[in-house]
């Protein structure tokens, strides 16, 4: 038998967790001020939309019990309780941090549709330097071209602060251009949707498509 | 006896249903990933990512046409 990991969260729950995705009880696994909501099973869950759906089902259980969670990627598996121990403690800071980001937060995630791509924004190629200095600059820009999506200023705008945090992922395959998630406060989710459907037609040419509230799966990972 | 990975993400991407176009993409491409001892034994994830994009693509055309115009 091994454990299967569903989040982090940061506080025991004050009712039991109820059942995992194959029935199993679900039970807490703590480590310091983290606590680890796991299940026991033979192996990682199969996987079909079926499994998909009931392990988002866990999840949002949860996120009604508690106020931070952090979802854990599908088919996390680990040998015992001390797997999942030694590896919470591993990460505690990060992990810490990601709990007080999502703490009381929902996630939105916006798809930019096109057939195009923006034109970049005032793309300064350094003139100056030697050629190392200007292959560097050059692999900068187009390092932080990859985290940009122009498109999406006119939305941004009107959003202003209901967005808290934004993760971006940029595609190469028109006509979905980028998926974008933004960390928004529980229950502003009707509103983001209507401050987006009140952006199309300042946004097009690109068109977009949204989706949520969901939990905030994007936002476990500390980056920038 | 386990479903094989391939008809298991064929399932998925022939759903063509996009709330689970999005938990595919949450749940097996976001989420927190612990480092350690993790074993990940899904062989058709590979599979899913690959092809994830394409039918995301493919959810937009369909939804397009329903749009009234």
């Amino acid at each position: 038998m091994s454990v299967y990991l569903y989040a982090v969260i940061g506080v025991r729950p004050a009712s039991p967790c109820g059942n995992g995705v194959c029935a199993e009880p679900l039970r807490l696994v703590v480590s310091g001020d983290l606590v680890a909501v796991v299940g026991d099973l033979p192996d990682t869950p199969e996987l079909t939309a079926m499994t998909l759906r009931a392990q988002d089902g866990v999840l949002r259980r949860l996120a009604a019990a508690v106020d931070a969670v952090l979802p854990a990627r599908f088919g996390t598996l680990l040998a015992d309780d001390a797997a999942v121990a030694a590896a919470l403690a591993q990460r505690r800071g990060p992990l810490a941090q990601a709990l007080g980001r999502v703490a009381g937060c929902e996630q939105m995630t916006v798809r930019v549709w096109g057939d195009g791509v923006a034109t970049a924004t005032a793309a300064e190629s350094a003139t100056s330097g030697g050629p190392g200095t200007r292959y560097l600059a050059q692999r900068r820009q187009a390092h932080e071209q990859a985290q940009r999506v122009p498109e999406l200023e006119p939305l941004r705008r009107r959003l202003g602060d209901l967005v808290r945090a934004e993760r971006v992922e940029r595609h190469d395959r028109p006509p979905l251009l980028a998926t974008v998630q933004h960390l928004v406060a529980r229950g502003t989710g009707g509103r983001y949707v209507a401050v987006v459907d009140d952006a199309r037609d300042a946004l097009r040419p690109w068109r977009v498509s949204v989706t949520g509230p969901w939990l905030p799966y994007a936002f476990g990972e500390d980056a920038a | 006896m386990k479903t094989p990975a391939r008809a298991a993400a064929r399932e998925i991407l022939d759903s063509a249903d996009d709330s689970l176009l999005d938990l595919v993409d949450n749940l097996l491409n976001k989420g927190v990933v612990v480092s350690g001892e993790v074993l990940l034994g899904l062989a058709g994830i590979d599979l899913i990512y690959l092809r994830l994009t394409a039918l995301l693509c493919a959810a937009d055309r369909v939804s397009q046409s329903r749009e009234p115009s």
